[in-house]
């Protein structure tokens, strides 16, 4: 397999500026996340501390960003990272499309809105699964239980229909579900906890639970902790030093996912690091 | 070296002075993983502790009768009874804290 020197994670301003430091320090560099970069940045109204780029409207300098990744040939890998496994030499990066291996991992995605489900995080790999198209197949004729954070997750819906017996499927989001597989029901109930019993999943949620043989669990962005096995975090922050090196070697962080404040500006500034920092350590 | 035995060789775990057992299974993404972390460490222990790999849905009697309702788990074993376990993926650093904390 094709093993790249860097990848980062995230392609907001941290993972942008990682990826431009990296490259210009003649790296093989993987960058995974959204090909029109960071939603929040685009949203953001105006930005008023960016040096060099006074009141600019988020859209435009995610515009810029994109025309420099552009014009450096750096491409985005537009994937989903479900796990990044530290191996020893080399981390391995499981997606929802094909799997990545590099010497070394930024990890930029910006902090995840919301709180897990009680019970989530512990069960992760052994009974609750965040990608349907990775571990489907451990549930043909079986019953699972999807718990979507957003109407884009029905499609992941409908393709574990086509293998599991039975799906219920809670959305946990705004307006109304699509009209759904005959074997898919639609349970309006928003779910409180998670819990293993013998051989069975049990999901629970203000009016009842429900049992089931697999819980996903599917949202824009998992939790650190969750994503690397091993990682040491403080809440939903990565911890750090200030060369932005976690606590597994190889393995960096930067921009929204190291702490507060939340500013596009320490965000680049902290991919810049991180970079230089991987580059040290590939050295 | 990790030896992959089966429940008839499981008095090898019983009669070692420290073995770590790795049940896992063949669809576990994660158990997938962790075999040549494992692998890679057990070098490190040569002559102190004996590294065996169990698949659960073959040696179903014996994975029920230690819990074994989460995998990669890994137990070890001081003569024959279960000291500690470890579930999940763990990086080969912590694999070897947790070995170190438990000899």
């Amino acid at each position: 397999m094709e093993r790249y020197d860097i990848a980062i994670v995230g392609t907001g301003p941290a993972g942008v500026s990682a990826a431009i430091s990296a490259k210009i320090r003649n790296k093989k560099v993987l960058l995974i996340g959204d090909k029109d970069l960071s939603k929040k940045m685009r949203q953001a109204h105006e930005i008023s501390n960016y040096p060099g780029f006074p009141k600019v409207k988020g859209e435009d300098l995610a515009h810029a960003m994109a025309e420099h990744l552009a014009q450096m040939e750096i491409a985005i890998t537009n994937v989903k990272v479900v796990n990044i496994y530290a191996m020893g030499k080399y981390f391995s990066l499981q997606t929802t499309g094909e799997t990545f291996e590099a010497l070394s991992v930024i990890i930029a995605t910006g902090v995840m809105p919301g709180k897990m489900i009680d019970g989530e995080e512990g069960l992760v790999g052994s009974g609750v699964s965040y990608c349907a198209t990775c571990d489907a197949p451990l549930y043909r004729g079986k019953d699972v239980i999807v718990a979507a954070y957003g109407k884009e997750e029905e499609k992941e819906a409908v393709f574990l229909s086509e293998v599991a017996r039975e799906v219920a499927f809670f959305p946990v989001y705004n307006g109304d579900p699509s009209e759904m597989p005959g074997n898919v029901r639609v349970v309006r109930e928003v779910p409180t906890g998670i819990r293993r019993e013998g051989p069975k999943m049990v999901l629970e949620t203000a009016q009842g639970s429900y049992e089931t043989d697999g819980i996903f669990v599917l949202r824009e962005s998992v939790s650190p902790g969750a994503l690397v096995p091993g990682l040491a975090t403080e809440g939903p922050h990565i911890t750090v030093d200030r060369q932005m090196r976690t606590n597994i070697k190889g393995l960096f962080a930067c921009g929204d996912i190291t702490g507060r404040p939340y500013q596009y500006i320490r965000a680049a500034g902290e991919g810049n690091v991180a970079a230089l920092s991987a580059v040290e350590y590939l050295s | 070296m990790v030896k992959v035995i089966n429940a008839a060789q499981f008095d090898e775990v019983k009669n070692a002075d420290v073995a770590v057992v790795d049940f896992s299974a063949q669809w576990c993404g994660p158990c997938k993983m962790m075999a040549p972390v494992l692998e890679e460490i057990s070098g490190q222990y040569e002559g102190k502790v004996e590294f065996f790999n169990m698949d659960v849905d073959e040696n179903q009697e014996i994975a029920a009768s230690y819990m074994i309702n989460s995998i990669p788990n890994l137990i070890l074993f001081k003569k024959g009874e279960k000291v500690s376990d470890s579930i999940g993926f763990k990086p080969g650093e912590a694999l070897k804290a947790w070995i170190d904390s438990n000899l």
